[in-house]
């Protein structure tokens, strides 16, 4: 939770940044594909820019290398896919530590999505 | 609260204390209890020990204590080690004089609370109960909605802002276009109420003079958005007619039978200045239209000149087309019953969701008038009632009741 620390500075803050497009969108999910390998280079292009800000992260491969274990009535369950069925899906994320809200969706509004996405800012939880 | 004197000092500093130390702790939680804290340790001692020479510092001094000694409790809580420091001294704190002492952090207030990842519908809502003061109930009336589904509102809203880390500082210009719309509303709403009550007494009577300077402060920062613009002229021709507004016996004098030679032509001129520039920039949108309004009757010179019906119905239905909703419907049938005839207005009126608008006194006035006009004395006897039921100003309780009585 942001604030005010006891110094009188504010806490810098952690966020989530978790990247939704359309897989489908990509044409496939071999990496050698014009539209992977374009996007991998401003992905990288991104992480420069962003500089000391991102401190983790990483690209998800599709939802067709995707398994899911659900739990209902604590009986576990092992499915091929991913949980949610939706037109985007979770592609990937960033971690980024930064001062507050506007410094992570300056940084969300640069993220490089390939067509239609979005990108979802989540502040951690602090342990 | 029932020291006069705390009273006033409370609601009239209230938004500027309330700014001041959420600006400071960058909290809206400890903000705000920390003055309800000082309001109520007032309260006790007070009384007791006589009103301070300056009762707004008083309450931000104290509420500034408290809000430190809430925020130590929540450190140790949270178990850290850090010793919690006092916040440096400085000048101001020795002054004991309100305006120099609390610094004015509304605006910064106002931004936090309208920023874009607060749900659209409650920015407004949350600043109006933080920077302006007003009641839940007051402001649940003033948007229609139920008081319950309000609080929670309010509730998440300052969740969102505390755990998301929304910043407390006043955004780059860049990002000044997409918190506009709520800042604007908010201005629109708190000066409703200003000008709700014609005799300018009442609690939120202060407003009008913030409002013209918020309007000012904002169209000087962006002297580029019609919309801003816009609302600077209007806040201004409706105040311009103040002196108009209250007839010998302090009853309201409506619109189409003020008198234009009292006016304030001054501020008349000014409105007129910046709905050019808004005008100069874009079509007309809804702040425009609404302004627009105002300025078709400003531009009355005198009561001789025929009210300019015509052109106030013109502007409703352009207005009609990008805001409908029941008030813009309700204030269109007034001019339609000046231009086409009491009965097609009153159709119109009769059309509207009654049960939406059923604590919104204009409605009821309106079809009071309306049926009045129409001859149905006993329905417009009834619906004087609703209108009266519903803690009009002194200035329009007296107009309603004349007319109640007026009838036959």
């Amino acid at each position: 939770m942001g604030g005010l620390q006891t110094n009188g500075k504010v806490r810098p803050m952690k966020y989530a940044l978790l990247v939704y497009e359309n897989e489908q969108a990509y044409g496939g999910s071999d990496m050698t594909l014009p539209a992977r390998q374009k996007m991998v280079a401003e992905h990288k292009a991104f992480q420069k820019d962003m500089g000391a800000a991102a401190v983790g992260g990483a690209g998800l491969k599709d939802t067709s290398a995707t398994t899911t274990i659900r739990t209902a009535n604590g009986k576990q369950t092992i499915h091929d896919g991913a949980f949610a069925e939706s037109k985007e899906q979770l592609g990937g994320f960033y971690l980024v530590d930064v001062p507050d809200l506007d410094a992570a969706i300056a940084l969300a509004k640069k993220l490089p999505v390939l067509k239609d996405g979005a990108v979802e800012i989540r502040p951690l939880i602090t342990m | 609260m029932s020291d006069p004197v705390l009273d006033r000092t409370a609601r009239a500093a209230s938004g500027r204390i309330i700014a001041a130390l959420a600006a400071r702790y960058r909290d809206l939680d400890i903000a705000e209890d920390a003055f309800a804290e000082a309001c109520m340790r007032a309260a006790a001692t007070w009384p007791q020990h006589g009103t301070p020479e300056n009762p707004g510092a008083w309450l931000y001094r104290v509420g500034d204590r408290c809000a430190l000694d809430a925020l130590r409790r929540r450190r140790t809580r949270q178990r850290l080690s850090v010793d919690p420091q006092e916040p440096e001294p400085n000048a101001e704190g020795m002054m004991a004089d309100d305006a120099t002492l609390i610094p004015d952090e509304r605006l910064r207030l106002i931004f936090v609370c309208c920023h874009p990842a607060v749900a659209a519908d409650t920015r407004a809502a949350l600043t109006l109960k933080l920077v302006c003061g007003l009641s839940t109930a007051e402001i649940a009336r003033a948007f229609l909605i139920a008081e319950p589904t309000l609080l929670q509102r309010l509730v998440r809203a300052k969740r969102k802002i505390a755990h998301a880390g929304v910043p407390f500082e006043i955004p780059g210009p860049d990002a000044w276009a997409e918190r506009l719309d709520a800042v604007l509303s908010t201005i629109e709403v708190a000066y409703a109420k200003a000008h709700e009550d014609a005799a300018g007494a009442g609690r939120h009577a202060g407003y009008a003079p913030e409002m013209l300077n918020l309007t000012r402060i904002l169209a000087t920062m962006l002297p580029r958005e019609p919309d801003v613009l816009a609302l600077a002229a209007l806040v201004r021709y409706a105040e311009a007619r103040r002196p108009a507004r209250l007839d010998d016996t302090g009853a309201m004098v409506p619109l189409s039978e003020q008198d234009p030679a009292l006016w304030r032509r001054p501020l008349i001129d000014e409105a007129d200045i910046y709905l050019m520039r808004a005008t100069a920039l874009a079509s007309p949108g809804q702040r425009q239209l609404q302004a627009a309004i105002h300025a078709a009757w400003c531009a009355r010179q005198s009561l001789a000149e025929p009210p300019p019906w015509g052109r106030v119905l013109a502007l409703y239905d352009a207005l009609l087309l990008c805001r409908d909703d029941p008030v813009v419907r309700l204030n269109r049938a007034v001019a339609l019953s000046e231009v086409t005839g009491v009965e097609a207005a009153l159709a119109h009126v009769e059309e509207l969701d009654s049960a939406a608008l059923r604590s919104f006194l204009p409605y009821h006035a309106v079809r009071a008038d309306l049926l009045r006009r129409a001859g149905r004395m006993a329905e417009a006897r009834e619906a004087y009632d609703d209108a009266l039921a519903l803690e009009p100003t002194p200035a329009e309780r007296l107009w309603l009741t004349r007319r109640r009585d007026g009838l036959c």
